[in-house]
């Protein structure tokens, strides 16, 4: 079938409105801002806000699509995080010491990605468990008051989450020099870690698989219809309970995924998903609650934040700035930079 | 085909529907008409498993299907259009159809359904990469009973088409069911106008207080004493 596409605008005037938009205001600013920071101090700025950026946009893309599809405001994200790390360091680091052994060179270049990928369905597993054991019992009991009951119980897990670790694994950091033990690579003039490397790679390819899955497939779609009307969702045929098990996997799962990924950046240990949580945070609030693609661009926005803090002004400074951005921000733009209108399970 | 026996339903404490049965054959276009809270929109999401009757019992197409599921009635072959049209608002009217036909799996089949509703909503076909939040409340409606019978459904529940819709709007309405009945499509039709929709169907339930007060062929229940006088103002 031909795409005919009426009622179309030109290309110059959407784009003149995007750009007088809070949200192009925002991304030219932070274009604007990486170019100037790369020039003055180098490309070590751009690199570091895309690696850290695509971990972040994985994590707060979870948090936002649980919002949007179930309504929870997860404040058990992290954890995701941190069992992922946990998962990538117990799988990946028995293969690192045997590897120290007997050296395979195929064997170090793939094991990393093992750990990650069994982080992924851990996390996945997770989420599907938390799903149905605690919040499709709460659904099925009441949906009065739902936010708050399952932002509560998302709370209480979080604190029984990191407890538990703390009992069985202790409270001693898990980490790994690196996950591939080669020579930086030379790029443009910056030395890149092949660590760094593959998590850029990793999440890069990572949200273009889950673009094409929300956007062109039957599941995809219905996770979106879901989110939009749960209803409608039900009055096609959708299997509510399926869909809602789904989007819990993922969100855990890509969670997990960026924590695994970053674990030579950030060792496991039981609260080491406070501070990815509260990233996760920052940029859903950022961007508004539940615009899942808006999420990706504030992971990087809020990544770039940080690595121009932390470079400018002091590591110290890292959570202040962007948290003081957000405050600033939401005095004009309650909704967030990309405003979008959340129904609530309350109001469907 | 449907077969609705003794029926009570409500929503929590209130009951709405009291003892509510009625039949509707294979082919037939059926009205289901009466005043403001009579429960006839009750009456359609408790055939369409939205709500859970107290008591009585669903027959559809010989099989029991009291309390089952919205999707799963879906997947039987009732579909059903509610009143609030439940679009998919940030969804183009593409994609609406395609989740339409979410339990087809077969890729050509949904491309014919999309093909065949297009020709009977051709306004829907110019717009079709518009979202559908962004549509007129006709074009809506429209979109809401495409959407319904994207599914291939045996049976097809429209509720209150006409509802906030200029005249003329209606009529393309109603001009499309007509084409759906010609079609073979089984259709029960809740509707406050009364008089266009008995016009229209084969036969009517009146639906007064939860209860079924008067049934028959439509053209009997224009002449009948009590509709003349509650719904006609004759």
């Amino acid at each position: 079938m031909k795409e005919e596409k009426l009622l179309k605008e030109p290309f110059l005037v959407v784009f003149k409105r995007w750009m007088m938009s809070a949200g192009g205001i925002t991304i030219t600013l932070a274009v604007v801002a990486a170019i100037i920071a790369t020039i003055d101090s180098g490309p070590f700025i751009i690199v570091n806000t895309v690696v850290t950026g695509g971990m972040w946009a994985l994590l707060s893309l979870g948090l936002s699509l649980v919002f949007g599809v179930m309504n929870i405001p997860n404040f058990a994200h992290g954890e995701f995080f941190l069992i992922g790390s946990m998962t990538a360091y117990f799988v990946f680091n028995p293969m690192r010491l045997y590897l120290n052994d007997n050296p395979s060179a195929f064997l170090s270049a793939i094991a990393p990605f093992l750990g990650i990928f069994l982080a992924f369905l851990v996390g996945a597993l997770m989420g599907i468990i938390m799903e149905k054991l605690i919040f499709s019992p709460l659904r099925k009991r009441s949906r009065d008051q739902w936010v708050m009951n399952s932002f509560l119980l998302t709370v209480g897990i979080s604190v029984v989450i990191i407890n538990n670790i703390q009992l069985i694994w202790g409270a001693n950091f898990k980490g790994i020099p690196s996950y591939w033990n080669v020579d930086p690579l030379e790029f443009l003039g910056v030395r890149l870690s092949v660590d760094r490397l593959a998590a850029l790679l990793l999440s890069v390819i990572t949200l273009a698989i889950f673009w094409y899955f929300m956007r062109r497939t039957q599941t995809g779609r219905a996770v979106r219809a879901v989110a939009q009307d749960e209803t409608g969702a039900l009055l096609v045929g959708i299997n509510l309970n399926k869909i809602l098990s789904l989007t819990m996997a993922l969100s855990a799962g890509l969670a997990a995924m960026a924590g695994a990924s970053l674990l030579f950046m950030f060792p496991a240990y039981p609260t080491a998903g406070l501070k990815p949580l509260y990233v996760a945070w920052y940029v859903v609030i950022l961007v508004g609650l539940g615009n899942v693609s808006a999420a990706v661009i504030g992971g990087f926005i809020v990544a770039l934040l940080q690595t121009l803090t932390s470079y400018y002004i002091g590591t110290g400074w890292e959570d202040v700035i962007p948290t003081a951005v957000i405050i600033i921000m939401l005095i004009f733009k309650p909704s967030g930079l990309f405003g979008s209108v959340v129904k609530g399970v309350h109001e469907q | 085909m449907l077969e609705i026996k003794n029926i009570n339903a409500g929503y929590g404490y209130l009951q709405v529907l009291w003892d509510v049965s009625f039949k509707i054959s294979k082919g037939e276009f059926i009205a289901l008409v009466g005043p403001n809270g009579a429960g006839k929109s009750t009456t359609l999401k408790t055939i369409a498993g939205l709500i859970k009757p107290k008591s009585g019992d669903i027959i559809f197409d010989g099989k029991n299907i009291t309390g089952t599921p919205a999707n799963l009635t879906n997947r039987m072959g009732i579909s059903f259009v509610s009143e609030s049209l439940n679009l998919f608002t940030n969804m183009s009217i593409y994609e609406n159809l395609l989740l339409g036909a979410f339990i087809i799996e077969d890729k050509q089949k949904q491309l014919e359904n999309i093909d065949f509703v297009f020709d009977l909503f051709p306004r829907l076909k110019a717009r079709r990469n518009q979202l559908a939040g962004t549509l007129s409340g006709g074009e809506r409606k429209m979109l809401a009973i495409a959407r319904g019978i994207m599914s291939n459904p045996s049976l097809l529940m429209v509720d209150e088409p006409s509802l906030g819709l200029a005249p003329r709007l209606t009529l393309d309405v109603f001009d499309a069911l007509e084409v759906l009945r010609q079609s073979g499509m089984t259709i029960l039709l809740v509707e406050q106008n009364v008089n266009t929709t008995l016009h229209i169907t084969d036969r009517g339930y009146v639906l007064e207080q939860g209860q079924v007060i008067l049934e028959g062929p439509s053209r009997e229940l224009l002449e009948n004493d009590h509709v003349k006088k509650a719904f006609l103002g004759i």
